[in-house]
C-alpha cells in the first residue's frame, strides 16, 4: 500500500501492462475462455480507473508545480542522462481520468463486436492505455518520446487487424503520418538537450527544468533556433491534433478502426497533440508561438469551418463524427493560441468535452453498426420509435457536441470564443466571428443527422425490430452521457484544478513582447491587468522552483 | 632489428590464436576421426569461440599498447569489437545448426570456415597498420566467398558466390592500390605514422598521391561495409547465400569492417592537424565525402528496399540503409555510438534472419514477403519475435534500434552535422513503411495458401529468446552497456579526440 501511495502514477501507468501480461500468461497456461479474457481486461481497466481517482482527491489546486512526482535515474552515461521522471499538473490531471474512463468503455464496446483474436485485441487495448497514460505523465523528454512512439504500435494493430475493409491503407497512413511528424520532434529534443547542456553544463531531458531555464533566461535561444525548435515540436503535435491540412489521415483511421479504436483515437489520442502544444510549445518557445500565432489561428479556423462543412455532407455516420472532430479540435488549437486565460481554460476544457462527447458518439455508432452492419445515415430513420433509450442517450451526446448550454461542449467552446474575442492577437474579433459560425454549422450537421436517423417514420422494416440498448451498452454509454452533463453543470469544479497551470501559461505568454504591440486600448488594459497578477503571485512562484510534492507527504 | 624489436606479444592476439587453433583442430579431427556428427563439430566450434571470448574479455582494461612492430593494437575499442564479432559468430553457429542437417552438409569444413572468418574479423578489429587491415579483410572475404556458395547445387547460391568473389576481388584491388599510394606519399603503412606524416606540409606530388590513395581507401572500405554506390553486390549475395550465412554476413564481417574503417578514419584523418599540414586539407574532404556517402547509403538503401518482394533482398537493402546510419557515427568519429549500434544491429538482425531462415526452410523456398501472409496469429512464436525485430530496425523507442539510432543522431548533431541528422530521421520514416509492411502481411492478411506450421528447433528457440531479450534489454536498460563503453572511452580518449 505504501508503495502504491508513493508511486501512484507508476502504478496507474503500468497496471494495464500487468493486465496484458496476465492475458499473455493465461495463454501460455492454455486458457481458452474468451469470456474470462474479457472480464480480466475489463477489471484491469476498471482497477486502473479506480486507482486514478485518488489523483483528483490528492491534487492540490493551489500548488503551481508538478505533483505526485516520481523520479529515479534511468539511463546514465556521460553522454546521455535520462530520468524516469513522472508528475502531473492541472493540464494532465483530467486527461488521465479521461483516458482511464474511455479505456473501460472501449473494452466494453468490443465485447460483442470483436470476434476473432480477442486476446490480442485486449492486450493491445491495455498496452495502448499504458502508452497514452505514459505520454500524459512523463516529465522527461526522452521518456515522453518513448511513450509517444510506443503507443503507435498497438494502435497500428488495432486498426490493421480489427478494422474494416480498407484497414491496411488506413493503418499505414496513420503510422506514416504520425511518424513523419514525430521524428522531427526527436531532432528538436536532441538539439534542445544539446543547447541546454552547452548553456548550463547540465545534460538533462528534464522538461520542467529546461522550461524553467528557458523562462528565467539561463538558457537563451536565438530567435531563429527557437522558431525551428517550435516547428519541430509543433509539427508532431499538429499531425496528431490534427490541424488542417494535416488531418487527412484522421477520417481514414476513424472509419476503418473498430469502435474501440475510434473511441480511443478521438477520445484521447488527439488530445496528445494539444497536450503537447500546451506542455512544450507555449511554455518553451513563447516568442516563436507569438510569432506564428496568426498562421496557426487561420489554419485552426479553416479546420473548424472546413471540418463542419465536410461533416455536413457525409452519408456515413462514422465519417460525420470523424470530420466533426477536425472541427472541434480546431477550437482547442484556437484557444491554445489566443493567449488569454479564458481561452486556455476553454481549450483544456474542450479537450475533455470533446473526448467524452465524440468518444460517446463513436460508441453510439458502434451500437447500431453491430445491429445493422451499416453506418449509412440513409439506412436508418425512425429509430426513436424502436430504440427510445438509445435515442435519448445519443441525443444528450449530440447536444453536448453542438454546445448546448448546461452540457460540456458549451463551456469549452464558449470560453474559447470569449477568450479569443478579448485576445491581444490581431483580427481577434474576426476570428471569433468565424469560429462561432463553426458552432452554428455543427448544430446544423448534428441535428440534421439526428433527425434523419431517429425521427420520422421507419422507412426500412428491419429497423422496426431493432432491440434497444442492453445492459452492457447502457453501461458503456452512461459514463460519457453522465459526464457531459456533470461537466456542463459544474464546470468550475473541474476548472479550479487547472487554474494554476493555466495562469502560469498565460503569464508566460503575457511576458512576451511580440504580443504586446499596442493595437487597441482594450488589449492594452488587459495586458496590464495580467501584469498585476504576475506581481501578486510572485510568492507562489518561488514555491515552484524547488517545490514538487507528493501525495502523503 | 632484433627479435625483440618486432614486439612479439602472444597475449595481444590470444583471441585470434585460439580461434585459428580451433579451426585447425576441427580440420585435423575430420582427417583422423571422420564423423558426420554436427554436434561434435558444433560443440568444438562453440567451445573455441567461448574461450576466445573469455580471452578477449580478460584483456579488458589492459593499458593501450601495440605489438608486432605496430601491426596490432590492443585497447578497449578493439576488445569490444572483437567481442561483437565473436558473439555474432556464436549466433551464426546456432542458426546454421539445422541448415547443415537439412542440406546434408559436411559440418566440419563449414564451421572451420566460420572460425577462420572470425580470425579475420578479430584481426581486422585489432589492426593498426594498413597491411594488417588488408590481411584481415582478405581472411574474412575468402572464407565468406566459400560460405556464400555453400549450397553447391543451387544456382542462386553459386551465382552469389561468384559475384561476391569477382566484386570482392575487385574492391580488394582498390584497397590495395590505395594502400600502395598512401605508402608512396607517407613512406609507411602504420596508422599512427601516417598521421604523423600527414601533420607535415607534404610536397605537391605527395599530396596528390595521398588524395588519390585516400579515395581508393574510401572505395575499398565502401565495398566492405556496403556503402552506396559500392553496394551493388550486396542484394544478390544476400539473396543467394544460404540464409544463416546471410545473417552472419550482414552483421559479423560488417561490424569488423566498420571497426577497421573507423580506426583508419579516426587515426589518419581524425587528428588535430597543424594549419599548414597536408592532413588539414585532406581532413575536410574526407569528412565531406563520408557525409555524402552516408546520405546516399541510407537514402538509396531505404528507397530501394520499399520495392522488394523477397524478404532476404529487403533485409539486404535494409542492411545497406543501416550502414548509412553507422557512417554517420564515423563522420562524427564517435566510436561509442558506432559500437553500440553494431551491438544493437547484430542482435536484431540476427534475430530477424533467424525467423527468415526458419520460414524459408529447405532450399530457401519460402523467401517472398507474400509467403508470410497469415503467419501472424497462426504462429505467434515466430511472428511476434519478427515483429519485435522489425520494430527495432525501424527504431521505435523501447527497443535496441532506437537507443542506437538516438545515440548516432545525437553525436552527429553535436558534431555539427544537423542536415545529416534531418535526412536520417526522414529515412527512418521511409524505413517504417517497408518494415511495417511485413507486419501487415503477417497479421492483417489471410494466408494465400495453406502452409503447414514450421517446427521451432531448440537452437532457433534459443537464438530467438536471446535476441528478443537482448533487443528489449538494450532498448530499455542500456545503462550497463553504456557504462562499459564509457569506461573504454576514457581509456583511449586522448587518441580519438
Amino acid at each position: 500500500m505504501e508503495f502504491v501511495i508513493h508511486h501512484l502514477l507508476t502504478v496507474i501507468v503500468f497496471t494495464p501492462t500487468v493486465g496484458a501480461v496476465i492475458l499473455l500468461l493465461h495463454r501460455l497456461f492454455g486458457g481458452k475462455s474468451e469470456a474470462l479474457m474479457r472480464w480480466i481486461a475489463l477489471w484491469v481497466a476498471v482497477i486502473t480507473f479506480i486507482l486514478s481517482l485518488p489523483l483528483i482527491a490528492g491534487f492540490d489546486r493551489l500548488h503551481p508545480g508538478m505533483q505526485f512526482v516520481e523520479r529515479v535515474p534511468w539511463i546514465r552515461s556521460f553522454g546521455l542522462n535520462v530520468d524516469y521522471y513522472l508528475g502531473i499538473d492541472g493540464l494532465s490531471l483530467w486527461l488521465i481520468i479521461l483516458t482511464t474512463v474511455l479505456t473501460v468503455v472501449s473494452i466494453l464496446s468490443g465485447w460483442r463486436a470483436i470476434e476473432h483474436h480477442v486476446r490480442e485485441f485486449l492486450i493491445f487495448m491495455l498496452l495502448l492505455e499504458t502508452g497514452v497514460l505514459g505520454v500524459f505523465v512523463s516529465l522527461d523528454m526522452f521518456l515522453f518520446y518513448l511513450f509517444w512512439e510506443i503507443m503507435l504500435v498497438p494502435m497500428y494493430f488495432l486498426i490493421g487487424v480489427w478494422g474494416a475493409e480498407r484497414r491496411i491503407y488506413a493503418a499505414i497512413k496513420f503510422i506514416i503520418y504520425t511518424m513523419a511528424g514525430s521524428v522531427l520532434m526527436l531532432v528538436a529534443i536532441i538539439s534542445l538537450y544539446y543547447l541546454h547542456e552547452q548553456a548550463t553544463g547540465q545534460p538533462t531531458f528534464d522538461l520542467v527544468r529546461i522550461t524553467e531555464n528557458l523562462k528565467t533566461g539561463v538558457l537563451q535561444l536565438d530567435p531563429r533556433v527557437e522558431f525551428w525548435l517550435f516547428l519541430g515540436f509543433a509539427l508532431a503535435f499538429f499531425v496528431k491534433v490534427p490541424l488542417f491540412p494535416l488531418h487527412t489521415w484522421l477520417p481514414d483511421a476513424h472509419v476503418e478502426a473498430p469502435t474501440a479504436g475510434s473511441v480511443m483515437l478521438a477520445g484521447v489520442l488527439l488530445k496528445m497533440g494539444t497536450y503537447g502544444l500546451l506542455r512544450f510549445n507555449l511554455p518553451m518557445f513563447p516568442h516563436a508561438a507569438a510569432e506564428l500565432t496568426m498562421p496557426i489561428c487561420v489554419l485552426a479556423i479553416i479546420g473548424i469551418i472546413y471540418g463542419a462543412l465536410v461533416a455536413m455532407v457525409q452519408p456515413d455516420l462514422k465519417k460525420l463524427v470523424a470530420y466533426s472532430s477536425v472541427s472541434h479540435m480546431g477550437f482547442v488549437v484556437l484557444g491554445t493560441f489566443a493567449h488569454t486565460e479564458q481561452a486556455l481554460h476553454g481549450a483544456i476544457f474542450q479537450m475533455l468535452s470533446h473526448g467524452l462527447a465524440t468518444g460517446g458518439l463513436f460508441l453510439a455508432v458502434g451500437v447500431i453498426y453491430e445491429r445493422r452492419h451499416t453506418r449509412l445515415i440513409a439506412e436508418f430513420g425512425g429509430l426513436g420509435q424502436s430504440m427510445p433509450v438509445y435515442t435519448g442517450m445519443v441525443g444528450i451526446l449530440a447536444l453536448a457536441s453542438i454546445g448546448l448550454p448546461l452540457l460540456s461542449g458549451f463551456v469549452g467552446e464558449f470560453l474559447v470564443l470569449v477568450g479569443t474575442f478579448t485576445s491581444p492577437i490581431e483580427h481577434a474579433h474576426a476570428f471569433t466571428v468565424l469560429a462561432a459560425t463553426g458552432m452554428i454549422l455543427s448544430a446544423a450537421y448534428i441535428l440534421w443527422m439526428f433527425q434523419r436517423v431517429f425521427f420520422g417514420e421507419i422507412k426500412h422494416p428491419e429497423n422496426a425490430a431493432l432491440p434497444d440498448v442492453n445492459g452492457r451498452e447502457k453501461a458503456m454509454l452512461l459514463p460519457a452521457v453522465a459526464l457531459v452533463i456533470v461537466l456542463g453543470v459544474v464546470p468550475n469544479w473541474f476548472m479550479r484544478k487547472m487554474d494554476m497551470t493555466v495562469l502560469a501559461l498565460e503569464r508566460r505568454m503575457a511576458g512576451v513582447a511580440e504580443l504586446h504591440q499596442p493595437r487597441r486600448d482594450f488589449s492594452n488594459q488587459r495586458v496590464s491587468a495580467s501584469t498585476t497578477i504576475v506581481n501578486g503571485q510572485s510568492e507562489t512562484e518561488e514555491v515552484t522552483a524547488d517545490g514538487n510534492r507528493r501525495l502523503g507527504n | 632489428m632484433g627479435i625483440e624489436g618486432l614486439g612479439i606479444n602472444y597475449s595481444a592476439i590470444l583471441p585470434e590464436i585460439i580461434l585459428a587453433l580451433t579451426g585447425v583442430a576441427l580440420m585435423l579431427m575430420e582427417a583422423f576421426w571422420p564423423s558426420r556428427s554436427k554436434r561434435r563439430a558444433g560443440l568444438v566450434t562453440l567451445a573455441g569461440l567461448g574461450i576466445a571470448l573469455m580471452a578477449t574479455l580478460q584483456l579488458w582494461g589492459a593499458p593501450r599498447q601495440t605489438a608486432y612492430a605496430g601491426m596490432v593494437i590492443i585497447d578497449d575499442f578493439r576488445l569490444l569489437f572483437t567481442a561483437i564479432v565473436i558473439i555474432a559468430s556464436v549466433l551464426a553457429v546456432f542458426l546454421s545448426w539445422n541448415f547443415l542437417e537439412e542440406e546434408r552438409i559436411q559440418p566440419t569444413a563449414y564451421f572451420a570456415l566460420l572460425l577462420f572468418c572470425a580470425v579475420g574479423m578479430a584481426l581486422l578489429t585489432s589492426s593498426h597498420d594498413l597491411i594488417m587491415v588488408f590481411l584481415g579483410i582478405e581472411t574474412v572475404t575468402i572464407s565468406t566467398y566459400v560460405l556464400a556458395g555453400y549450397r553447391r547445387n543451387d544456382l542462386r547460391s553459386t551465382e552469389a558466390a561468384l559475384k561476391y568473389f569477382i566484386l570482392g576481388a575487385f574492391s580488394s584491388a582498390f584497397l590495395l592500390y590505395g594502400i600502395a599510394l598512401v605508402y608512396g606519399a607517407t613512406h609507411t603503412t602504420n596508422l599512427s605514422a601516417i598521421q604523423a606524416a600527414l601533420n607535415q606540409p607534404l610536397g605537391e606530388a605527395e599530396r596528390a598521391l595521398m588524395m588519390v590513395g585516400a579515395a581508393m581507401l574510401l572505395i575499398g572500405f565502401g565495398f566492405k561495409v556496403t556503402a552506396v554506390p559500392f553496394h551493388v553486390w550486396t542484394p544478390d549475395v544476400y539473396e543467394g547465400a544460404p540464409t544463416p550465412v546471410t545473417a552472419f554476413l550482414s552483421v559479423g564481417p560488417k561490424a569488423a569492417g566498420f571497426a577497421a574503417f573507423l580506426r583508419v578514419s579516426s587515426l589518419i584523418f581524425g587528428a588535430d592537424f597543424d594549419l599548414a599540414s597536408a592532413g588539414r586539407a585532406l581532413q575536410s574532404d574526407w569528412i565531406s565525402a563520408l557525409a555524402v556517402m552516408a546520405i546516399l547509403t541510407m537514402t538509396f538503401g531505404n528507397l530501394i528496399a520499399i520495392a522488394q518482394t523477397n524478404i532476404k533482398r529487403m533485409l539486404a537493402y535494409s542492411s545497406i540503409a543501416h550502414a548509412g546510419y553507422v557512417l554517420m557515427g564515423i563522420v562524427a568519429r564517435d566510436w561509442q555510438a558506432v559500437a553500440f549500434y553494431m551491438i544493437a544491429y547484430t542482435v536484431m538482425n540476427i534475430g530477424a534472419f533467424a525467423v527468415v531462415a526458419l520460414i524459408a526452410r529447405r532450399g530457401d523456398e519460402h523467401v517472398l514477403i507474400e509467403d508470410y501472409s497469415g503467419l501472424g496469429f497462426r504462429q505467434p512464436t515466430l511472428s511476434f519475435p519478427l515483429t519485435v525485430f522489425l520494430i527495432s530496425l525501424t527504431g521505435i523507442p523501447g527497443t535496441a534500434g532506437f537507443v542506437g539510432k538516438f545515440w548516432l543522431f545525437k553525436s552527429a548533431w553535436e558534431a555539427g552535422f544537423s542536415m545529416l541528422v534531418i535526412i536520417a530521421v526522414i529515412n527512418t520514416v521511409i524505413s517504417a513503411y517497408y518494415y511495417l509492411y511485413v507486419v501487415i502481411v503477417m497479421f492483417f492478411r489471410e494466408a494465400k495458401r495453406e502452409i503447414e506450421p514450421v517446427p521451432l528447433p531448440g537452437a532457433f528457440g534459443f537464438t530467438l529468446a536471446v535476441t528478443v531479450l537482448g533487443t528489449f534489454y538494450l532498448g530499455l536498460l542500456p545503462t550497463r552497456v553504456f557504462y562499459y563503453l564509457n569506461q573504454a572511452q576514457t581509456a583511449i580518449a586522448h587518441l580519438i579526440h
